[in-house]
């Protein structure tokens, strides 16, 4: 039987952190990783040898001061990864059909003010406070902090408690500027009624202070992450997941049972997989009902249909550079996050410059919230085997979706190809994750997420349902479960060591 | 909701959510040498109570200083009253 101090479970961007974290320190890692290759939906997919996202476009966080600049710093990986920061002064653009007016959403906070302002002069007070409050919850909130990390305190703050509606309704009566400053719920997937205010701010604050691609996206992470794994005792092996915990005793795992049958033992196995996937491997005799009740109450946060489209080569648009651009057909940001809506949705189309292989193309990736209940009649079918009603939906989802990019960007207009397109149901198949949502479970008011010690007592829990979504947010759960195993003293050294400043 | 209210939805959560046996569930009880419940059962303790009584519980000093369920008794019984409060 192989030995291994830590198993990690799921190999992607939580994943691939824990196990460098754990190999860092000396520890002997396994990898494991259920698809044939590691990265989850960080990595990218080639169609016509042309790159595409899946699941990581852009990030906050990579500025000299942002978290995870950090986190790239304590893992030694900053130096692999090469930022392409957004256009500072309309990073992110907002059109509303219902008001026909295009607004432009900089970076950095005081910028963001100053440009409110002029778009809303009445409500400068309303917008002053309203960034005040999200820079007070990030403060005070540990896990935005690599030093200060407790996985004991979530929802400690009265913010957590408070919708991200209510309290945009007590600061002001607009409400174009309530959707503008809830508009990036589509990079969390949780509509402003249900998500905490505290949620709201540490999800958005990274992205208020500076917005950026990763050259090559994902794909430099993984790579990045490779290169470092050669250095220490870690160990990846795809294909592969855990089938059956064996020899329990005292609250604690003996044996784990791969699906190869394979027979592992390790003193800790920590799993970065979606909650529901890890309540199927806990045998319930160990379970309380409270606790699967927790875990089986979470709900899925929004997934995304995706269509997958590059500008004709002939044409050269001058003017094409990396921003991000939501179409909102009105301000209720509510109805544009909720499954039942049938009326006219959102779109959040992301144009960015790719280079492979010698060749430059210009990308349009366009996600539109969708949700597993809009493909359920076909749940039961694999990718490939798909019957045709469903390539039909895909059809005419596509073909809805370049027409409002060539009404929105009439230049456009027949030198746009969709070259791939991806449901819900792709997601969940292609990602191995229960239900094709894009963040995990939904981030609800009140929750407390299923993170760090479970309860066998040596399996722990993190990823992005665990903390917070994104690629930050699983990354931080990573750092707060190594900091429970490492123990207090050796993670306090490992940070000090790596993060000077 | 009355002092006796609570004690049965309280004691409840413990049968059924727990498996306790209903003799163990005496005001003194201490739920963590008496009940067999650990620390770390503490956050789906919280959760199941915050969905039986509809209040929500915040991670503070007064949960962690929780022993017996007498205690629990208590604290639910002083947000619920700061709620009542509140809807007035």
């Amino acid at each position: 039987m192989k030995k291994y101090d830590d198993i990690v479970v799921g190999s992607g961007i939580s994943g691939l952190t824990m196990a460098l974290i754990l190999g860092m320190n000396g520890r002997k890692v396994l990898l494991l990783e259920k698809s044939p290759r590691i990265g989850g939906s960080v990595s990218r997919f080639y169609k016509r040898g042309i790159p595409f996202d899946t699941g990581f476009h852009f990030t906050g966080g990579l500025d000299r001061s942002g978290i995870l600049h950090d986190i790239l710093l304590v893992l030694g990986i900053r130096d692999l990864i090469q930022p392409i920061f957004l256009s500072e002064d309309k990073a992110h653009c907002f059109f509303f059909e219902s008001e026909n007016r295009l607004y432009e959403i900089p970076y950095g906070i005081e910028n963001i003010k100053k440009k409110f302002k002029g778009y809303f002069p009445g409500e400068g007070s309303s917008i002053d406070r309203y960034f005040d409050k999200v820079r007070q919850v990030c403060a005070h909130t540990p896990s935005m902090n690599l030093r200060a990390l407790d996985s004991s305190l979530q929802l400690h703050l009265e913010e957590d408690f408070l919708s991200l509606e209510d309290v945009l309704n007590g600061l002001t009566g607009n409400n174009v500027l309530k959707a503008l400053l809830s508009g990036f719920a589509m990079c969390y997937g949780v509509m402003p009624k249900e998500i905490s205010f505290a949620n709201h701010s540490r999800m958005c604050l990274n992205l208020y202070e500076s917005v950026a691609r990763i050259k090559d996206g994902g794909d430099a992470l993984i790579r990045a992450y490779e290169t470092k794994f050669k250095n220490f005792d870690i160990e990846i092996q795809c294909n592969k997941y855990i089938a059956n915990l064996e020899d329990i005793q005292n609250k604690r795992v003996g044996r784990f049972i791969l699906n190869t049958g394979e027979e592992i033992s390790a003193v800790n196995c920590i799993f970065t997989i979606h909650p529901r996937e890890i309540l199927k491997i806990l045998p319930e005799q160990h379970l309380s009902k409270a606790f699967i009740s927790r875990v089986s109450s979470f709900e899925s946060s929004a997934g995304f249909f995706s269509v997958f489209a590059v500008l004709d080569k002939k044409y050269n648009d001058s003017d094409f550079d990396s921003t991000i651009v939501s179409i909102f057909p009105h301000t209720d940001v509510n109805l544009l996050l909720d499954p039942a809506n049938t009326g006219a949705s959102a779109l959040v189309i992301m144009k960015s410059i790719e280079e492979e292989r010698g060749k430059t193309y210009r990308t349009i990736n366009t996600f539109e919230p969708s949700f597993f209940e809009h493909v359920e009649a076909w749940k039961d079918t694999k990718t490939g085997h798909r019957p045709q009603s469903y390539m039909d939906y895909k059809k005419e989802r596509v073909e809805k979706i370049i027409g409002r990019i060539v009404n929105t960007f009439p230049k456009y207009k027949d030198r746009i190809k969709a070259v791939d397109s991806a449901s819900v149901l792709t997601f969940r198949d292609y990602l191995n994750s229960p239900d094709g949502s894009a963040y995990g479970v939904k981030q609800k008011i009140s929750q407390f997420n299923l993170l760090g010690k479970l309860p066998l007592r040596n399996l722990h829990a993190a990823g992005q349902s665990s903390v917070l979504p994104g690629i930050i947010g699983a990354m931080m759960s990573s750092f707060i479960v190594g900091r429970t195993i490492l123990e207090k003293e050796k993670y306090n050294k490992f940070l000090n060591q790596n993060l000077c400043n | 909701m009355t002092e006796q209210e609570i004690i049965e939805i309280t004691n409840r959560v413990f049968e059924e959510s727990f498996e306790i046996e209903k003799e163990k569930l005496h005001p003194q009880a201490h739920i963590f040498q008496d009940l067999g419940i650990d620390s770390l059962d503490v956050v789906d303790l919280v959760v199941a109570l915050q969905k039986s009584f509809g209040v929500n519980i915040r991670n503070e000093e007064k949960v962690r200083n929780i022993r017996t369920l007498q205690d629990i008794y208590d604290f639910i019984a002083e947000i619920k009253n700061e709620k009542e409060r509140q809807s007035y």
